[in-house]
């Protein structure tokens, strides 16, 4: 399980070793092992139920998991797929980035050091305009792009985004990537994406595990063989050949 | 202990009623002055947090908490406030570790409260008199003692709200998300549940077992129908709990009501909310 020749640094960004989940005394992850290279855009991809999902919540500690995690990173951003949350909840996105950062209640108002930067977060993903609205009152697209803005507000050495383009329209899919891309141009940091949309997967990562139950097959792009997709999807998946952005050895 | 006589004093000066002169209405006006709003700031969180059946298993399982004093022999307010902590942070421990959902852990907890309570109280013909006067509650018959316990609690509970609210906002809005952006999320739910816990034993001795929920849900939920903000929805909630502290007391002391204290608190709180419904409807209408 090398890593990409271009972002395959020594030491990774993550690694997983032999981590197993079980809920209700039903095996979920089997022995996952794989490493996340520095740097990378480095796509969760499998099938539904394939355990992606579960993956994360042990990464993020929400379950219980056997085996070992070694996070490389100070600050992680997560954005999760879907934010069940109380719609009636009176907090405007405006005050929801601010109380990431604010040690001061916002009883008392929002400080105008952390009024900027939530308003930073807000710009860098084109949703300045959303700032006063209620977060209950925001469309799936809108509260996808203030909960990235959250993330990115964490100044995150790892980015992990959980089905970003799901409810999203294409325009929103484009942005989101759009982003993606532009953010890791500005600073370094390492992405995981977990998804299914494989369009997403071509055109943005840089590394891939795909995951059914246990690892398929891990490492650089060009591993995405129509073989590997067949084993992890256990249907033939056409490889687009358009929308690339990662580089490509000429041999894959 | 200090001499609360200028704070009454300054109560009955601030409401001039002929009833207002007497010291133990003067003490109840102080308490309650004391007691609403700390129960309407932490209503927030237990509204935010979906947590009005915990408060109930917890006000409930004060009966057990009584009756466990008379039988080891112990004053009931400290076997009373021990077993309420207990059962709060048992029920966020057992929910943390299991499948089940809240709710289903509460109402296990609840039931076992209030069974061993009854088994107890079966027993000794006493301890049934002794309960029945938690499940009124009266707030006439508090004292200078309790309420410097009350003030001390203020104290406290309203730094645990400067130094958490953001957090516990955070933790209301998704645990996931606010866990995994570095919030101790275990940490601020067994400190809070603890909190809860206090307050709602203090409030049964004030209002009884049957209204300390309404305590602490009725101000928090008007005040989430008048906010425009999370921070806004704090103050709302505390004015709305101290206007029906102060309203209850001097409704309950007319003669044309001559209600009970406490039930008129209430009352009070829950007009407030019909009230609060109309601006909340037209804000709804408008965003339509």
């Amino acid at each position: 399980m090398s890593g990409n020749p271009e972002t395959g640094a020594a030491e990774p960004a993550m690694a997983f070793e032999d981590v197993t989940v079980e809920i209700g005394g039903v095996p979920i992850l089997n022995k996952v092992s794989a490493r996340v290279p520095k740097g990378s855009v480095t796509a969760l991809i499998g099938p539904n139920g394939a355990g992606k999902t579960m993956l994360l919540l042990a990464l993020l500690g929400q379950v219980s998991y056997k085996g070992t995690i070694r996070v490389n990173a100070a600050r992680i951003g997560y954005v999760p797929q879907r934010l069940d949350f109380d719609r009636g909840l009176p907090v405007t996105a405006l005050e929801f980035l601010a109380m990431d950062r604010q040690r001061r209640p916002l009883f008392f108002g929002i400080g105008s050091s952390h009024r900027k930067r939530a308003e930073k977060s807000l710009r860098q993903v084109d949703a300045s305009h959303l700032a006063p609205r209620r977060l209950g009152a925001l469309s799936g697209g809108e509260l996808q792009r203030v909960l990235l803005a959250l993330a990115l507000s964490q100044d995150p050495e790892i980015l992990i985004l959980d089905e970003p383009a799901a409810g999203v329209d294409v325009a929103g899919e484009s942005l989101v990537c759009e982003v993606l891309s532009r953010v890791r141009r500005d600073r370094p940091m390492t992405q995981i994406i977990v998804t299914h949309d494989m369009s997403m997967v071509w055109a943005h990562a840089t590394d891939v595990i795909c995951l059914k139950g246990s690892v398929r097959a891990a490492g650089p792009l060009f591993i995405l063989t129509q073989e590997v997709l067949a084993a992890t999807f256990g249907v033939h998946m056409p490889r687009p050949g358009q929308c690339r952005v990662a580089e490509e050895p000429p041999d894959a | 202990m200090p001499d609360l006589s200028p704070l009454y004093a300054l109560v009955s000066h601030l409401l001039p009623f002929s009833f207002m002169e007497a010291r133990f209405m003067q003490q109840a006006m102080l308490g309650l002055l004391l007691l609403a709003p700390m129960c309407a700031a932490m209503g927030v969180q237990i509204v935010n947090f979906r947590m009005a059946f915990f408060s109930d298993a917890v006000s409930h399982s004060a009966f057990t908490g009584v009756a466990l004093g008379l039988i080891l022999g112990v004053s009931a307010r400290f076997t009373m406030m021990g077993f309420g902590v207990l059962v709060g942070v048992l029920i966020i421990a057992v929910g943390r570790r299991s499948l089940l959902s809240q709710d289903a852990v509460i109402g296990v907890f609840f039931s076992a409260a209030i069974a061993f309570g009854l088994a107890i109280v079966s027993r000794d013909r006493q301890a049934a008199r002794d309960v029945s006067r938690f499940l009124y509650g009266d707030i006439l018959t508090i004292g200078d003692a309790e309420i410097w316990c009350l003030a001390a609690l203020f104290v406290i509970l309203m730094a645990f709200q400067v130094l958490a609210y953001n957090r516990m906002l955070y933790m209301g809005i998704n645990r996931s998300l606010a866990g995994a952006h570095r919030v101790r999320v275990p940490l601020y739910q067994y400190v809070f549940a603890a909190l809860v816990s206090i307050v709602v034993m203090f409030s049964v001795w004030a209002v009884g077992v049957f209204l300390v929920t309404a305590l602490l849900i009725v101000p928090a939920a008007a005040g989430r129908n008048l906010a425009r903000s999370a921070g806004g929805m704090f103050w709302w909630a505390i004015a709305i709990g101290a206007v029906s502290a102060v309203s209850g007391v001097i409704i309950s002391a007319q003669p044309w009501a001559g209600t009970a204290t406490g039930a008129t608190v209430v009352l009070s709180a829950c007009a407030l909310f019909a009230a609060s419904l109309v601006p909340a409807s037209l804000r709804k209408r408008h965003a339509r």
